[in-house]
């Protein structure tokens, strides 16, 4: 407040007030929650929209799935040889088991439209035996209604009229509805096919096989692991049966990484997640668990919670009007860190009187805020933008260590990029470049060129190719920087050996190459340092980016195991109350006032595998009890609880090793 | 169709089975009595079902065959043969018979009476049941009554097909003919092979630049060199591994293709088989022909092979152990996925008393990864001591059972830095369940995945876990007791 001369400072009444500060009027957290909703639902389903059409989900896939159609239609198509193996399409899905699902549902459809085939879906859990194998097969194929499902010695009673009826297991059921619908293959997936039992599929197979001349079976095993360990599971015979390929679907850190690029990384996005939390999830994928289902849903998570819990997120909402905010979602603008950083440079800068306005007046406040998030998120398109072009720069520059885009938009979110050693390095290399290369750097430029990256290429382009006409050896052009225009010299002075280094000297090409890399080397760079910033210094940052690890990690990394532990071995944790905080402020230390459950565990804690029972009792005794004689019985009553509690959570089992021991199952901190 | 047609016939079709074919001709002639129950026995692909269905199709009998193999269980079997039975006598007498009467056969007394209702009053009627030793569930008395249907029905006569003959206790009676189909023999195989060789040019030459070259002299051509090479097949490979006929074709026929490259390239002659055999010498070297598999490993391994032979020329030949190294790719599961892997398999390996010296946090790491002594110090141990004890070294033997949280302890020890106490950590042992690499052994509760305390098992062999431990830097070997070769 450096607008005033000096101060009177006063000291606040504190008669008027109560001992304990109250608000006036109660801060509204749900303030205007269903307009926050509409803008998360907006925002997601644009996201949606983009996960679905990039996805990855379908569009990686298709070259595979094209594959497994054409390999179906071929091995339908050849209907007159009479077949003696059961074309068989082995699918390395991955070991993301949760996205096989989906993958099989969509092939399913594909196979549908494509082949003209019939197409079956059976999991290890629907299949126990072949019967049930067969019964669903059947079920699923013929779309049939089971009736009967209670025994399946049971048969509707209207059979007897007509003679004999085909049991709900036998293979005819789809003979003859493929005699009425005539289809060119009974294509039958085992979406996971490790876990049916491995006598299961033998049998399965022989009997497929066994039809073979009649019902035109194709078979697709999706498998998690590889396909040698899968032939491995089966008898040579059952081999015999089977031929086929091998198709491998996209690995998922693949589709994560388009993903990535597509929804956080793309210059289109509003919202965007956090350098933290992005970190946070992609070694979530590398680390736990391959899943692109997973990633999508941390990521609408992180939007639901953004909208959700605060209250200037409402700014980014399409077209808002001034007359839509109540004077709280200014203020809340007011205390967001950002804001206080802006104003303070503002303040240096000596425009206190902005300052003030902005402190004041709401309407203006609107403008400013409005006219900076539109600044702000320009700023960071273009520090995506320059992400992707870093990216495709080390790609074209075939650099060594090769680093993925997901990071270095990571890295660049968080601000650390501008002269880290990776894009020196870049950069350094860009300085050596021959002109083969440039070539090729600038081809891979081109297509990114557009708003966010405003670099003349195409007059590069035609520069370079001014002086690569006029190149008539065969060599690429080289900069001055080149090392191959470097030479040692050597010379003697007084018995001591100087080396020293020289630039060759350069033709005229070469200079005028040098000369033109020099240039496209400074734009670059001016760049990039224009577009990697840090984020957080941005005005209305915490609106534009969410970063915040809290209910993320607790939502999606739960740690039960550790929260029961922690709970038990120091309940005072949790309850935060005056008598468990152990004797002399030892929290350790086990007193009498802490739950019973507790009080045994931290004594299990102490012990060996297996536990006397009665030592246990007596030791409890001594802590809880009271020494009376007459009390021994309800304190056994709580001794006993406790026991069977640790029984129920796991922790202790009964022994057969020694009588009146139990035996320790868990082990703290595993 | 006479039954000396039907003899000629036969046995134009199927060759060095004439004794088989003139026995099932005596035996099941339209006028002559039959036997009540036949077994028909003889190792795979010898002829039984082939041979059994065209005699009868040619054959005027009424008859009808059931592939054992395809009944699910008894009752199945049992509806399958009175549904076959009923439509073959309709189609044979050519009359619609009441179907409403036979429309359950819960068990085998149904069975009788069905049988003995449809047959009454007319001839004689052959029900075979094709491989019934296959049968999925049959009963201990289930083969021992239906070979004694004929008893009761007087003009069925049933065949039975199995690969070993049916013992009298199974049966429980003696009195059955037997028919034995043996295995072919050498000769036998190479002359049934041999006489429809397939072409060594899949498109015949240009008859502009090979005039003289007919299809007569290609077709004489083709079995000259079909015939030495089953020959030599059947002695380097098939005389080992598999001598049935389907094996020994099977073998014959992916070696084929491989074989004739240089001649169809114009390498060599048609006729010249010596340097032939010479080139194409380590096709008979290596297991790959004789070995079943879904994938076909031709059509793998030309797309690196065409690399390969594109820059010597000749492909060169495959040796074994590039094959076994391509083999194992492992599928890249996540980090702490991998070492939950190795810890599972370290545990299974690993007695558990020895884990305070293999995975103690000492300040030198160095000191845990600790090689037991080598096999060579094995053996003179035991020179020295006499004793006939022999150790199999233990990445031979069954995963030992451990508990889940020897699994975690040990994870923990493996890796440098702290992991959290994750949810995800269960979740990764649910799905490697899933996927069985770790499966859950025995004990009590085993079925529930719930319950604690139960024991775990990894189901993946030693060059798996290698494979997985190198995927991220880690020598399992290092850590394993007893230590590996």
């Amino acid at each position: 407040m450096e607008h005033q001369r000096c101060y009177i400072y006063e000291l606040p009444k504190t008669e008027e007030r109560s001992p304990k500060r109250q608000r006036t009027n109660r801060y509204n957290a749900q303030a205007q929650l269903p307009e926050r909703l509409q803008t998360y639902r907006e925002l997601w389903a644009q996201q949606e929209e983009r996960i679905q059409e990039q996805d990855t989900l379908e569009k990686a896939d298709s070259a595979v799935q094209g594959k497994i159609v054409n390999f179906i239609s071929a091995s339908s198509s050849m209907p007159d040889e009479r077949k003696s193996v059961i074309p068989t399409g082995l699918i390395v899905a991955g070991p993301s088991i949760a996205s096989h699902g989906p993958f099989f549902e969509r092939l399913g459809r594909s196979i549908k439209e494509d082949a003209g085939s019939a197409y079956v879906v059976l999991t290890s859990g629907e299949c126990p035996n072949l019967k049930t194998l067969l019964k669903n097969l059947i079920k699923k194929a013929t779309s049939r209604v089971d009736d009967d499902d209670e025994d399946d010695l049971d048969r509707p009673a209207t059979s007897s009229k007509h003679g004999p009826k085909l049991l709900n297991y036998d293979l005819g059921h789809i003979q003859e509805w493929n005699k009425r619908n005539r289809v060119s293959s009974i294509v039958v997936a085992l979406q996971d096919s490790e876990a049916f039992d491995a006598g299961l599929l033998v049998d399965m197979i022989d009997l497929f096989h066994s039809w073979l001349d009649r019902l035109p079976f194709v078979l697709l095993f999706g498998i998690a692991t590889s396909a040698e360990s899968f032939e491995d599971r089966l008898s040579g015979n059952s081999l015999r049966y089977l031929e086929g390929e091998k198709f491998d679907v996209t690995q998922s850190d693949d589709i994560i990484e388009k993903l990535f690029s597509a929804t956080v990384a793309s210059t289109h996005v509003r919202l965007r997640i956090g350098p933290n939390i992005s970190r946070r999830m992609l070694d979530r994928q590398k680390d736990h668990v391959q899943n692109t289902q997973d990633f999508c849903d941390g990521l609408k998570y992180a939007y639901m919670s953004h909208f959700y819990a605060s209250y200037p997120s409402l700014f980014l909402k399409e077209d808002i009007a001034f007359k839509d905010l109540s004077p709280d979602a200014f203020e809340a603008v007011r205390n967001l860190p950002s804001f206080r950083q802006w104003v303070e440079k503002k303040l240096e800068q000596g425009q206190a009187q902005e300052v003030r306005s902005l402190l004041n007046s709401n309407e203006y406040m609107f403008e400013q805020v409005m006219l900076h998030i539109k600044s702000s998120q320009q700023a960071l398109s273009t520090l995506s933008h320059a992400a992707q072009v870093l990216s495709n720069t080390r790609e074209a520059l075939q650099m060594s260590p090769k680093v993925r885009l997901s990071s270095i938009w990571t890295r660049a979110a968080s601000g650390e990029l501008s002269n880290s050693p990776l894009l020196r390095e870049t950069m350094l290399c860009i300085k050596k470049i021959p002109s083969d290369k440039l070539v090729l750097l600038l081809a891979a430029m081109q297509q990114l060129e557009g708003d966010y990256f405003s670099m003349d290429i195409s007059l590069l382009q035609k520069e370079i190719d001014k002086l690569l006409q006029t190149n008539d050896t065969n060599a690429p052009l080289r900069t001055q920087h080149d090392v191959r225009n470097d030479n040692l010299r050597t010379t003697v002075v007084a018995q001591k050996v100087l080396l020293s280094k020289h630039k060759a000297a350069l033709s005229e090409q070469d200079k005028a190459y040098s000369d033109l890399v020099g240039r496209f080397y400074d734009k670059l760079e001016a760049y990039f340092d224009s577009a990697f910033i840090d984020p957080r210094t941005l005005f209305l940052s915490e609106v534009l980016v969410y970063d915040l690890k809290s209910p993320h990690t607790e939502v999606f990394q739960p740690k039960p195991r550790f929260a029961i532990e922690r709970a038990l071995a120091s309940p005072h944790d949790y309850l935060g109350c005056d008598c468990c905080t152990g004797v002399d402020g030892n929290e350790a230390a086990l007193s009498a006032t802490q739950p019973a459950t507790a009080i045994v565990y931290q004594m299990y804690l102490e012990s060996g595998t297996l536990i006397n029972v009665s030592d246990l009792w007596s030791a409890f005794n001594a802590i809880a009890g009271d020494g009376d004689e007459e009390n021994e019985s309800k304190t056994m009553a709580i001794f006993q609880r406790a026991l069977a509690e640790l029984k129920y959570l796991g922790l202790v089992k009964p022994s057969r090793k020694k009588t009146d021991h139990i035996t320790k199952i868990m082990w703290k901190g595993l | 169709m006479l039954p000396d047609e039907i003899i000629a016939q036969l046995i134009s079709e199927y060759q060095c089975r004439d004794q088989q074919i003139h026995n099932l001709a005596a035996l099941y002639s339209s006028h002559l009595p039959s036997p009540p129950c036949l077994d028909v026995y003889g190792l795979t692909a010898t002829g039984k079902s082939s041979i059994l269905a065209s005699f009868f199709q040619l054959s005027s009998i009424s008859h009808t065959i059931i592939n054992v193999r395809e009944c699910i269980t008894a009752r199945h079997l049992l509806e399958r043969i009175v549904a076959a039975s009923v439509d073959a006598l309709e189609e044979f007498h050519d009359e619609k018979l009441d179907r409403r009467s036979y429309a359950r056969t819960e068990n085998l007394s149904a069975l009788c009476v069905h049988l003995g209702n449809l047959l009454e009053g007319r001839g004689k009627f052959v029900l075979v049941l094709d491989a019934v030793d296959k049968l999925r569930e049959g009963g201990g008395t289930l083969i021992a009554a239906l070979a004694r249907l004929g008893e009761t029905v007087p003009n069925l006569s049933l065949i039975l097909s199995t690969t070993l003959p049916l013992t009298p206790s199974t049966l429980h009676s003696s009195s059955i003919s037997f028919l034995h189909f043996p295995s072919y023999t050498r000769s036998q195989l190479l002359a049934i092979l041999g006489a429809n060789p397939p072409k060594i040019f899949l498109t015949p030459p240009s008859l502009e630049t090979f005039p003289d070259y007919t299809p007569d002299l290609a077709a004489e051509d083709d079995a000259w060199l079909w015939n030495r090479f089953l020959t030599t097949v059947y002695d380097s490979l098939s005389k080992h591994t598999g001598r049935d006929l389907i094996s020994f074709r099977s073998c014959a026929m992916k070696l084929w293709r491989p074989f004739v490259e240089p001649v169809v390239s114009g390498q060599f002659g048609t006729r010249d088989f010596s340097r032939l055999m010479v080139n194409r010498r380590h096709l008979f070297q290596l297991e790959d022909s004789v070995l079943d598999r879904i994938l076909d490993p031709n059509t793998a391994s030309t797309s690196s092979q065409t690399a390969t032979s594109t820059a010597s020329g000749l492909p060169e030949p495959a040796t074994p152990s590039k094959q076994r190294q391509a083999k194992m790719t492992v599928h890249d599961l996540p980090y702490y996925t991998t070492h939950l892997l190795i810890a599972a398999y370290l545990a299974s390996y690993n007695p558990s008393r020895t884990d305070v010296t293999y995975f103690m946090k000492h300040t030198d790491k160095r000191k845990n990864k600790r090689r037991a002594p080598s096999a060579a110090s094995f053996s003179m141990s035991s020179k020295r001591t006499g004793s006939k004890v022999r150790k199999i070294s233990r990445h031979l033997l069954t995963p030992s059972p451990f508990p889940l949280d020897r699994l975690f302890a040990i994870f923990r020890a493996l890796l440098v830095d702290s992991v959290p106490q994750v949810a995800d950590l269960y979740t990764q042992i649910a799905t490697l369940t899933s996927m069985r690499l770790l499966v859950r052994a025995g004990g009590a509760g085993s079925n529930d995945a719930l319950e604690m305390g139960g024991k775990w098992r990894v189901n993946f062999g030693w060059e798996y876990a290698r494979a997985l431990g190198r995927s991220v830097n880690l020598e399992v070997g290092e850590y394993l007791v007893g230590g590996v070769d």
